[in-house]
């Protein structure tokens, strides 16, 4: 089965250490309330405004910033991208199908899930799932994707 | 589509897994088709049957609801 944008089953492992570390370490600031001060650095900020409604938003600034939840959304992204897209050990036809469907499957119950969300869930609340919004289709498509290959193992002849 | 895998495998006296290496897909995909789960592509019909020194539409029939 030829794919021109799957990575080589070596780099698996890798992608699985990446996305852990990256959910443990957004778990851990997402419950420090990303008060978190660990890794403060000055950061080019493309498009700046530091308070809602400010009338002069900058272009292309150097703000002060602490880097340990970008560095925990990138570990997130590569890692669920590299997890998500990297070849089976045996990558053939009806793994490559069970990659479709469960990337279908991932972003339409991602966005029943989101509908859901927004008709009952206001006010700050909805700002965590804002958040969790930005790595759950990801996340779905790698638990999709993952459920149905261990249950087409899981039967023996 | 319905297929006649199994029988074949049983007549050559292959396992799954023999027939998945021999013709280079996962044990899963031999697993699938025979549950009428998945339809394999013209590619893998042609050298399941080539395999079996079989034409293809001895092994692969369609049914009803094709």
């Amino acid at each position: 089965m030829k794919t021109n944008y799957l990575l080589p089953n070596k780099y698996k492992t890798i992608g699985w250490v990446l996305l852990v570390l990256g959910l443990i370490f957004g778990t851990f600031i997402w419950s420090t309330e990303y008060e978190s001060d660990l890794l403060t650095i000055k950061v080019l900020s493309i498009f700046n405004d530091d308070q809602l409604f400010d009338s002069n938003k900058k272009l292309f600034k150097i703000i002060k910033n602490d880097i340990i939840d970008e560095l925990a959304a990138f570990a997130i992204i590569f890692g669920g991208l590299i997890v998500g897209f990297t070849k089976e050990k045996i990558e053939d036809e009806f793994i490559y199908k069970l990659r479709k469907d469960s990337l279908v499957w991932a972003i339409i119950f991602n966005y029943i899930l989101l509908a859901f969300t927004i008709a009952f869930v206001y006010n700050f609340t909805f700002f965590h799932i804002l958040v969790f919004n930005m790595f759950t289709p990801l996340l779905f498509f790698i638990i999709r994707f993952n459920f149905l290959k261990f249950k087409s193992r899981s039967h023996e002849e | 589509m319905k297929n006649k895998i199994k029988i074949q495998r049983a007549i050559h006296d292959l396992t799954q897994a023999d027939l998945a290496e021999k013709i280079g897909v996962s044990r899963q995909t031999i697993n699938a088709m025979e549950k009428n789960k998945y339809v394999p592509s013209t590619v893998l019909s042609l050298k399941i049957s080539k395999l079996f020194k079989k034409s293809v539409e001895e092994i692969f029939i369609l049914d009803d609801n094709d």
